[in-house]
């Protein structure tokens, strides 16, 4: 069981580092057979692997392949951004945060930074995905295979999450109360999960699909621009929030502290700190990532 | 270490440079070259060796940590694979770093144990 785990936790460290090493570790790992301590250090060896990459990888991996790992990793950090920024999102969305936005200034100011901003990191998303999903869609409908199952499995998480979108939509409609019930609740989280699962299916399948095809260099200059326009975004729409936060204390500390409040309890304040360290953290891998793309562009 | 009873500032001192010992004395890189100063090995080895001579157990994730570390400095190499296990040795370049770091260390354990005596901490 756990040569399987650590065999899974090996799929967690970068390309590169796979590349080099992985062979070696297996060999090591079928040696020692691997304890709990083991997964907890090759986790932690994966995470090092990430933040500090090798210095040498340029000369294990491409710069077609370290700008599509970087694309990829954008849109994983995306897709964990928008979740946290949503739960962010939910904990302000009543129609009297709306108003004071009108009476305070910089409240006002920076939830329209956020909707622009969102809007724009949207756009660069379409944008700078739609050339590869051109080509993957044409190549898909020639050739059976990989390619098309795996654009299959994206759209059929993409379908799954609309529809239960669609569901809890009917279901909040169907609700009169302004209280939630504990059903109520239930629902929203299971939706929360079905999201979280159908992003991360798609971030997979994208990845996957994203090294099948063969995409001219200016393809990948045109996703890695919007990407680290995307990326830009997003730490603008973390330090927005970041700054809302602190607005609403401090402007409007009876609406922050009301019952629904988004500084409402321990309880709430700390998730909501905890979805903005989300969101930064999120912006940061991503311009980390976009980095590493343009310094390996750079150097060819 | 309880019998010393060091306060003050020298307390903090020998806090601090017993806490600098030990990390870099506990140090992966450390280890690993210290290991490979004996001769090339693959990595089951250096662990077992490590275990034996420090009493620490370098994980997997820890390990190729460090020799990818090592090898991008240029502080080790790889040798040719043997079935799935590489050997790695040390370079030219890593035997100086590991000398001159184990001379800094010896110094200045040294001249903590010699203060020591001097304060009459140590019998």
């Amino acid at each position: 069981m756990n040569a399987r785990l650590a065999g899974l936790v090996l799929a967690l460290y970068p390309l590169g580092f796979r590349r080099r090493y992985a062979a070696e570790m297996k060999a090591l790992l079928a040696e020692e057979p691997p304890r709990g301590m083991t997964l907890l250090d090759l986790l932690r060896g994966a995470l090092a692997a990430h933040l500090r990459p090798l210095s040498g990888s340029a000369e294990i991996l491409d710069t077609a392949t370290r700008v599509r790992l970087s694309l990829s990793g954008v849109l994983a950090c995306w897709v964990a951004f928008a979740a946290a920024g949503f739960g962010f999102y939910k904990t302000t969305e009543d129609h009297p945060f709306a108003l004071a936005g009108n009476t305070h200034p910089l409240l006002g100011a920076t939830h329209t930074t956020i909707q622009v901003f969102a809007v724009l990191a949207s756009v660069a998303l379409v944008a700078g995905a739609l050339p590869a999903a051109t080509i993957a869609l044409h190549r898909a409908r020639r050739e059976r295979g990989r390619l098309r199952l795996l654009l299959g499995v994206a759209f059929l998480a993409v379908s799954v999450f609309a529809g239960t979108t669609g569901l809890l939509i009917a279901l909040a409609h169907s609700v009169h109360s302004d209280h939630a019930s504990p059903i109520d609740r239930g629902a929203f989280i299971a939706w929360g999960s079905i999201g979280l699962l159908c992003g991360g299916v798609c971030v997979v399948a994208a990845r996957k699909a994203l090294f099948a095809i063969s995409l001219a260099r200016r393809w990948l200059l045109w996703a890695l621009s919007l990407a680290t326009l995307l990326s830009a975004a997003m730490l603008v729409i973390a330090a927005a929030s970041a700054l809302y936060a602190v607005a609403l204390a401090i402007d409007a500390p009876t609406l922050a502290g009301a019952p629904d409040g988004a500084l409402a309890g321990t309880s709430t304040s700390i998730s909501l700190f905890v979805q903005m360290g989300a969101m930064t953290a999120c912006g940061a891998l991503a311009i980390t990532s976009i980095r590493r793309a343009w310094r390996a562009l750079a150097s060819t | 270490m309880e019998s010393l009873r060091l306060t003050g500032v020298r307390g903090h001192c020998y806090y601090y440079v017993m806490r600098y010992i030990g990390e870099r004395s506990t140090d992966p890189g450390l280890l690993v070259l210290t290991s490979l100063a004996e001769g090339p090995k693959h990595g089951y080895a250096i662990t077992q060796d490590v275990q034996a001579l420090a009493g620490v157990r370098l994980g997997p994730g820890t390990l190729y940590g460090a020799l990818a570390r090592l090898e991008s400095k240029g502080l080790i190499e790889g040798l040719p694979a043997e079935d799935r296990r590489r050997p790695y040795r040390l370079t030219a370049a890593g035997s100086d770093a590991l000398a001159e770091h184990l001379r800094s260390v010896q110094l200045l354990a040294r001249t903590g144990l010699d203060r020591l005596r001097a304060a009459g901490a140590l019998g």
